[in-house]
């Protein structure tokens, strides 16, 4: 376009400069920001942090449970542990606002908790995981999944076996 | 009031000095804050050149190692705007104020116009960095090229303004701007059109504006002779070239326009015609176009700016 | 004394950007040109200015995972910026490394050999980020100056 055009239509029309930081901005929907994770959703399958490309995702264990810490300072905000999250109970949001002071370096964290239980049947000490329902045919009703979650892994896995032989 | 005070105030305070330091930082801020709106921003606040100034006056100046001559280092920007204050003292607004002939002329006025690109040449050569070297070389090459199209319009409107009113040539700035009061602008005398062309090729070359800002260039050269400079001693660059700008553009329109009623509404149109001149005559050349190679700038200015400027002082003598 | 907190804070409207690549993939520095130059995000409302000098510099943008080769430049290049500076870390390779993270040829985190003093994090961040970022910058160089 000629330039004297490209100039009126600039004076003409005003600046299209986006009012941020002095006023609201708008974020698209499917951004890929900052990660959330929902521990009651989790299935403990550690996809996660196998796929995570920069290492920021690491569980570990901790006295009343698995914990879950996803480090922003170093997450890449790819999407892949969203991607391979069979239960989606890690999701990215579209919040982009992560600035801070050095100070505040090892606190951008987001920490999750899947706590201990006791496994109703055997008594032993498990995480309270949701139950896998990857590759189940048929797939389980929701009175399944509510008795499946009081269960550790051996329990699940012969009510698993159960049901199979039922069908 | 005795000569000597009168030469101060017009030194320090008006219209050198104080009122053509804060009319060059006004026209500054305006001019980045149209270049913005040019672009589709909102650029900066009017005030911004003097919030750079007042925050450079905070920093410290590091004078570099590798520097020749520290003197010579911290010297140069005052020797600078030293030149430019008086310069600006020596500019008449049409109506309003005339150059004192103690101040000078029109000689002295160009040669001090040439005294701020001598003085970022020594800073780049002084400073013994290679961006400063290479600043320094286009600058020079620059100045060779423009100063010969000035000198020759200068020429050109004194010879002029001299023969129309019966010596053989005046410099006398007052002279000039008297002569176009009563005989009509410049602009409008076809004697001397090549004249004006030659001159709207010199000014963006003299104020480093693109096309012709090669030797400060930012993101070729890192800022060219000013790499080593910061705190107050790039402030003072920094106030040099505001007044640079009001010393360039004022000349111009001396020179070739200078119609204003008298008293305290001249002074205002005057303004309004500086910034006008500014916002249309440099902001909009400088967002518009990009910016040249130092062979392209020379070459461009020893053809046509040099052959209008030789073609005007030719017709002048003749006509 | 007022006249001074006053001058400082009209001095504080003027923080000039200064951006040095330590060894970065260039999305954060086509970041921060885009944050600089186009209309959209214009940081020349809050008085920011990219200079081409690093003696000019207030606030010092520092994008990349410090690569071994770069290093000793680096580090010249930063003592070359007179104080009161800023250090910016902007995207995740200065502040952990990012994805280059368990590199042999990466230095980071930076701020083993830089004070930083705010990070942004965010491959690349977005511009509104980097903006967030830049005006904590200048509240912290208010503080210094």
């Amino acid at each position: 376009m000629n330039v004297l055009t490209l100039f009126a239509r600039n004076l003409l029309r005003g600046p299209v400069t986006d009012p941020y930081p002095f006023g609201p901005t708008v974020t698209q929907k499917r951004f890929r920001g900052r990660i959330e994770f929902d521990a009651a959703s989790c299935e403990g399958c550690k996809l996660c942090e196998r796929v995570c490309p920069s290492g920021a995702i690491k569980f570990s264990k901790d006295p009343n449970g698995l914990a879950f810490d996803c480090w922003h300072a170093t997450c890449v905000f790819c999407g892949t542990c969203a991607f391979y999250c069979p239960t989606g109970s890690i999701r990215q949001t579209n919040d982009w606002s992560l600035a801070h002071v050095a100070a505040d370096k090892y606190r951008m964290v987001e920490h999750g908790l899947i706590p201990n239980q006791t496994c109703v049947e055997c008594g032993a000490t498990t995480l309270d995981t949701a139950p896998m329902q990857s590759g189940v045919k048929p797939p389980l009703t929701a009175e399944d999944v509510a008795t499946l979650r009081p269960l550790c892994p051996k329990c699940r896995a012969k009510f698993m076996k159960n049901r199979k032989a039922k069908k | 009031m005795s000569t000597q005070t009168a030469l101060l105030i017009s030194v320090l305070l008006f219209p050198g000095g104080l009122f053509a330091l804060a009319f060059g930082l006004a026209l500054k801020g305006a001019d980045r804050r149209f270049a913005a709106r040019l672009q589709g921003r909102v650029g900066p606040p009017l005030a911004q050149p003097l919030f750079d100034l007042v925050k450079l006056g905070f920093k410290r100046t590091m004078v570099p190692l590798t520097a020749t001559n520290d003197t010579i280092f911290l010297a140069v920007p005052l020797v600078g705007l030293a030149a430019m204050l008086h310069a600006a003292a020596m500019i008449p607004i049409a109506g309003v104020t005339a150059t004192s002939p103690a101040l000078g002329n029109l000689l002295v006025l160009v040669y001090l116009l040439a005294i701020p690109g001598v003085v970022l040449m020594v800073a780049g050569s002084v400073s013994g960095s290679t961006y400063g070297a290479i600043g320094f070389s286009r600058e020079m090459a620059l100045m060779l090229a423009y100063e010969g199209p000035i000198v020759l319009v200068v020429a050109a409107v004194a010879l002029r303004t001299g023969m129309a009113e019966g010596q053989v040539v005046t410099f006398s700035l007052a002279e000039i701007v008297r002569h176009q009061q009563v005989h009509g602008a410049n602009l409008f005398d076809p004697v001397l059109w090549p004249a004006f062309l030659a001159f709207v090729f010199f000014y963006p070359a003299n104020l480093g504006i693109v096309p012709f800002d090669i030797p400060e260039a930012e993101t070729e050269v890192l800022e060219g002779p000013l790499v080593e400079y910061s705190g107050p001693a790039l402030g003072l660059f920094k106030m040099m070239s505001a007044v640079k700008a009001v010393v360039v553009l004022g000349l111009g329109l001396a020179l070739f326009f200078p119609v204003a009623p008298s008293g305290p509404l001249g002074l205002v149109v005057w303004a309004v015609e500086m910034l006008v001149l500014m916002l249309l005559g440099v902001t909009a050349v400088r967002v518009g176009i990009g910016r040249m190679r130092i062979d392209q700038a020379f070459a461009f200015f020893l053809k046509w700016p040099l052959l209008a400027a030789v073609a005007s002082l030719a017709v002048v003598v003749v006509a | 004394m007022n006249i001074l907190t006053n001058l400082k804070t009209i001095a504080s409207r003027s923080p000039w950007l200064y951006r040095i690549n330590a060894g970065s993939c260039n999305g954060c520095d086509v970041e921060l040109a885009t944050t600089a130059l186009i209309p959209r995000w214009d940081v020349e409302r809050l008085g920011c200015q990219y200079c081409g000098s690093p003696r000019h510099a207030d606030i010092v943008l520092i994008t990349g995972p410090l690569t071994r080769h770069v290093r000793d430049a680096a580090l010249r290049l930063y003592e070359e910026i007179p104080d009161p500076k800023v250090t910016v870390a902007v995207g995740v390779c200065p502040i952990s490394g990012g994805i280059f993270r368990e590199s042999y040829a990466t230095c980071a985190p930076i701020d083993q050999y830089f004070p930083v003093d705010v990070n942004i994090p965010g491959c690349p961040p977005r511009p509104q980020a980097i903006l967030d970022g830049v005006a904590k910058a200048i509240a912290i160089w208010r503080e210094r100056l």
